[in-house]
């Protein structure tokens, strides 16, 4: 037969004849007691072994029991106090018997109801009288305190032991004491021969096909121990935060839409109902590229901007009393918004001509010539959202975004009427930050002006709203310095350890 | 956003209101979309708004919109004005970059310091925004007393004229010198002259008007000293040059509506535009400004009521225009119809939808209570975006940090510091496609291909652990005269392994994983490519189609990136992977 080292060390250990405890059999074979009993149980559970567990009360004195054994119990103190001031003749003021007997703080509480219960006096109107006829020497409390403290059996009745606990003089526990003993099978089995199993560090193939697995014994692990970190890829922070947005506009209804980076001013400003000369269009803002400018603009579609920036649109409509140049409309830039993306999308370009009710967004790169900061960069992700309906309202506006922010923990929108060349009316929206509680700008919205629907061929409302992702991205994970996250100056380890937002 | 600097001893005597206390004018004045920005150094207290109402761009234009706003004034205001004295001529020689001109005549203004200044900022911030840094319309103001008007023949009325000058042929003493200085010289010299320089310089002729004594003023730049401007001035000449009649007739107005709030009378002027000279076809060559008439424009009640989401009467609506300091009439028909009366210092309202919106304001947007349409679409991802999602997905599942690096890089980055030469075949040769007007030597063009992203990172980040595996998917781009913008857009997948034993095994392990993920079938059959150690670099050939570039990052191209651990990379077209 063979047996894992502990086991064995363990059965002979173990007497056929004699019971042995935990403890016996840890100081004999060297084991911790725990291992031992662990070893037991395997050993009783191979029939090897008889287990008897014994339950024992135990007793112990508490400090404070400890330090009355020395002391004296305080309601004693008292009594022999009284007695020296002669309190069996005469009622003597309690505070001077107090004195005499040296009681302090907490002391007197205890002295005074206990000499009360004892019946070891008398107290009225603050003066103490004693029995002379108590022995207060024959005490059974102090008596089994002494016992106790002396390891003896305080022989006590139950009724002491519990007025001693009640006083907290002394700790009643329980405890579980178990022995040994071999059984028939125990005293053969050593009989006949046991051998210890192989200790391996390593569980390998060959032991699991082998099957001596069942054989050996694992060597153990500190498992409290550190482990290096296991390092996997991960999906960027800030795409894991434009995967959010993306889920909850889908989630909203939202299909997602797709365009060119580089475009022409037509599409990215011209459409918008944006003027030629309006300072967001200097060289200062856009980054012109240097390509021939885009031919392929429906001709028609130039024409209806082009009179809408130059005339209006509709009967009572003025335009702007600004150039407006073709040549300018078809050079190509990088989009410094994706309302561009919008504007292909309503106007049929970009797929289907569309009917409402539609709903688009995209969560895309847009270029600003910004000042580099901790919250701005050249480049960054713009949530763009759009909704087109009959008859849309103000309202209609505030509860969608209402519902689209509260997907993000930010409540309490407020709308501040503002002004978009190319919405009206148009708010700028402010939320609560979901940690600091300051008010924010969280985004730019409106209803797209009929100069802006009207030549795209678009004649119902559309409702639209822009937002940066960063922004959002740094409300959510608490980001300090965008340029952590985005672009090649991004520290790896900042990447690797970034908090993971669902 | 335009900012307005406000004294609000002034403002308390503009509205009447004398007990409205700082705070409760910065509260009043957030509800008309006048944010609160801080004090300037003269304890001022500084606004800042949309660029819509520009006729609140000084005190006495937010000391109206309050009025309207407390109730204290309802409807459209137009001053009182007297019959023209003074005629502006304007000469053939007038440069073709500069042909307009209009202006007022304002008498017993009282201008005191506070009033003064007030009127110099209202013409700066005017410049600045309708004006578009005076190129648009630029103001010019001058004490009327010193401008000796010249009858265009005996007896008939004083004139001044609006002519271009030789720069060299004529000379003036301007604002803050003591010298006379041709414009030339003004524009080389003057601190005010070189601000503004570039607006004229290059012309043959310069515009400058005169009076009977000569040049006073050589608009868009600077006025004459002889005519300047004090608090003892009490009647005063207004002129506007610019590039459009319209934009400095209303800017006129602005500016006539700030001086009738402080006790001016505005007196008309004639401006007749010489047979020469070029003149405003839509208003014709002979003209009398200021032009306070009101426009007017028709607003539906269905409009109202759809757009703000709330039923109104009639009633209300016009409540609403009027305290909006518009005038509204309506006929009671089936579809009620407002006819709405526009004063002439707004040149924000292009569309009946702006009126509507100054109901809402009117009304208050706060009042609207918030609801979700009840409109039923189905939502969805772009393929494209689905696609990049999953190969990103496969990649850090082997082990990749994802990127997201700038789309915009330079020449240096991208070419040189890799061995590549911008227009070869190899991947990331492709043209350049560059920006106009790059303000940083970092950001000149958009990236060929994302590799050097990668290897930038990587150099940035050697003080961190190792190993670095990192990838991207990620927009490229570069010149392509044939394609719809002229700019052939791109995603690229690439992965780099940066560790002491990266190989091209190990690069190559981790494509073939990928293409395996897509149900695509890899070759690598060997190339030379400039980045890479020949006879270590493969092209990457998916499906057949060679698609980009697999192997061990040349030592040179390590160490110009300061890298001190093999990089085993590749880089590929997104496409293959459909």
């Amino acid at each position: 037969m063979r047996l894992p080292q502990r086991q064995l060390a363990v059965l002979e250990a173990a007497s056929a004849t004699d019971e042995r405890t935990i403890d016996e059999m840890a100081t004999a074979t060297g084991l911790k007691p725990e291992t031992v009993v662990g070893a037991a149980f395997d050993l009783r559970d191979e029939g090897l072994l008889s287990l008897a567990e014994r339950t024992v009360d135990t007793l112990d004195l508490t400090d404070e029991g400890r330090r009355y054994v020395d002391g004296g119990l305080p309601e004693t103190r008292l009594y022999r106090a009284g007695l020296a001031l002669d309190a069996d003749e005469s009622a003597v003021s309690m505070g001077e018997v107090i004195g005499e007997a040296g009681l302090e703080g907490p002391e007197v509480d205890i002295a005074l109801s206990n000499f009360a219960r004892k019946g070891l006096g008398s107290i009225d109107s603050g003066e103490l009288r004693v029995d002379p006829d108590v022995d207060p020497d024959a005490d059974p409390e102090a008596a089994a305190l002494a016992a106790l403290v002396e390891g003896d059996d305080p022989a006590a009745d139950e009724a002491v032991l519990d007025q001693l606990d009640s006083r907290g003089l002394v700790d009643r526990a329980e405890s579980v004491t178990r022995s040994a003993t071999l059984t028939e099978d125990g005293v053969d089995a050593l009989m006949t021969g046991v051998e210890a199993t192989e200790t391996v560090s390593e569980l390998t193939p060959e032991l699991l096909a082998s099957g001596e697995w069942r054989d050996v014994e694992f060597s153990e692990y500190n498992v409290e121990a550190d482990a290096p970190t296991a390092r996997g890829g991960r999906k960027h922070v800030l795409r894991r935060t434009a995967d959010r947005v993306k889920d909850v506009l889908v989630g909203m209804g939202f299909q997602e839409m797709e365009g060119p980076h580089a475009d022409s001013d037509f599409w990215i400003n011209d459409c918008l109902f944006m003027p030629q000369d309006h300072p967001a269009r200097t060289h200062w803002d856009r980054f012109a590229l240097d390509v021939d400018p885009m031919d392929r603009i429906p001709d028609e579609l130039i024409a209806r901007v082009e009179a809408t920036h130059r005339d209006g649109w509709g009967v009572d409509g003025d335009g702007y009393h600004s150039p407006w140049s073709e040549e300018f409309a078809r050079e190509v830039a990088l989009r410094g918004h994706t309302t561009s993306l919008s504007m292909r999308y309503l106007s049929g370009i970009a797929g289907a001509e569309l009917e409402p009710p539609q709903r688009y967004f995209s969560v895309e790169k847009v270029y600003r010539n910004d000042t580099l900061d901790p919250t701005h960069l050249l480049e960054f992700f713009q949530i763009e959202g759009w909704v087109m309906a009959e008859d849309l309202s103000v309202r209609d506006l505030m509860g969608t975004f209402e519902e689209f922010y509260r997907q993000f923990g930010i409540t309490d929108i407020r709308f501040k009427p503002h002004y978009n060349p190319y919405t009206e009316p148009s708010f700028e929206l402010f939320g609560e930050h979901p940690e600091t509680g300051e008010e924010i700008e969280i985004g730019n919205s409106g209803v797209f002006r009929e100069e802006v629907t009207g030549p795209l061929g678009v004649d119902c409302d559309v409702m639209a709203w822009g937002l940066a992702l960063e922004r959002l991205a740094m409300l959510t994970t608490g980001a300090e310095d965008i340029r952590d996250l985005h672009g090649t100056l991004a520290d790896i380890d900042f990447l690797r350890n970034a908090e993971v937002s669902y | 956003m335009p900012v307005v600097d406000i004294d609000t001893d002034e403002l308390r005597g503009l509205t009447g209101r004398t007990d409205t206390t700082d705070a409760e004018f910065e509260e009043d004045l957030f509800g008309l979309g006048l944010e609160f920005e801080g004090e300037t150094d003269d304890g001022l207290l500084q606004f800042e708004f949309a660029p819509d109402r520009l006729d609140r761009l000084s005190v006495e234009g937010v000391a109206r919109s309050l009025r309207y706003h407390y109730g204290d004034d309802r409807g459209v205001y137009v001053p009182e004005t007297n019959d023209p004295e003074w005629t502006i001529e304007v000469d053939e020689s007038v440069p073709d970059e500069r042909p307009y001109v209009t202006g007022a005549v304002v008498r017993g203004a009282d201008l005191d310091e506070g009033a003064l200044e007030s009127l110099i900022q209202l013409q700066e911030k005017l410049h600045a925004t309708m004006g578009r840094g005076r190129e648009k319309g630029a103001i010019g103001i001058h004490d009327l007393a010193m401008v000796k008007g010249a009858p265009l023949q005996e007896g008939s009325e004083p004139s001044i004229t609006y002519r271009g000058v030789d720069p060299d042929g004529v000379s003036f003493v301007p604002l803050d010198a003591n010298d006379e200085l041709t414009p030339t010289e003004v524009l080389a010299e003057h601190d005010t002259g070189r601000t503004y320089a570039d607006l004229v310089e290059g012309l043959d002729r310069h515009p400058a008007i005169y009076d009977e004594l000569g040049l006073f003023s050589f608009p868009p730049v600077i006025n004459g000293k002889r005519t300047e401007v004090t608090t003892g001035s009490r009647e005063l000449l207004v002129e506007l040059t610019g590039t459009d009649q319209w934009t400095i007739d209303r800017m006129c107005n602005i500016i006539c509506y700030a001086l009738s709030a402080r006790g001016g009378t505005v007196e008309k002027v004639e401006v007749n535009y010489a047979d020469g000279a070029t003149h405003p076809s839509e208003y014709g060559a002979e003209l009398v400004r200021p032009n306070f008439d009101t426009d007017e424009k028709a607003v539906k009640h269905d409009r109202i009521e759809t757009l703000l989401g709330v039923d109104f009467e009639p009633e209300e609506v016009v409540d609403c225009f009027e305290r909006a300091g518009l005038e509204a009439s309506y006929t009671l028909d089936e579809d009620v119809t407002y006819e709405v009366e526009i004063p002439p210092y707004r040149v924000d309202v292009l569309h009946p939808l702006d009126l509507v919106d100054d109901v809402g304001r009117a009304y208050g947007f706060d009042n609207l209570e918030p609801r979700y349409p009840d409109v039923g679409t189905v939502g969805g991802r772009h393929e494209r975006s689905r696609l990049e999602d999953a190969v990103r997905t496969s990649l850090v599942g082997l082990g990749f940090e994802d990127l997201l690096n700038f789309h915009m890089t330079s020449g240096t980055e991208n070419y040189d510091r890799m061995r590549v030469e911008p227009g070869s075949s190899a991947l990331g040769g492709g043209e350049p496609v560059e920006i106009t007007e790059p303000y940083s030597e970092e950001y000149t063009q958009l990236r060929t291909w994302a590799l050097p992203s990668l290897v930038m990172l990587l150099e940035r980040n050697t003080h961190n652990a190792y190993p670095q595996d990192v990838a991207e998917v990620g927009f490229v781009a570069e010149r392509d005269d044939a394609g719809d913008t002229n700019v052939a857009e791109r995603r690229h997948v690439a992965g780099a392994v940066a560790r002491r034993d990266a190989s091209y095994e190990a690069a190559k392990g981790r494509l073939q994983a990928v293409c395996d993920d897509f149900g695509t079938d890899l070759e690598t059959p060997r190339t030379e490519h400039p980045s890479f150690i020949d006879g270590r670099t493969a092209t990457v050939v998916v499906d057949g189609d060679e698609v980009g570039v697999i192997g061990e990052l040349h030592p040179a191209v390590l160490v110009e990136h300061d890298l001190e651990v093999p990089v085993a990379a590749f880089e590929f077209d997104l496409d293959a992977l459909r």
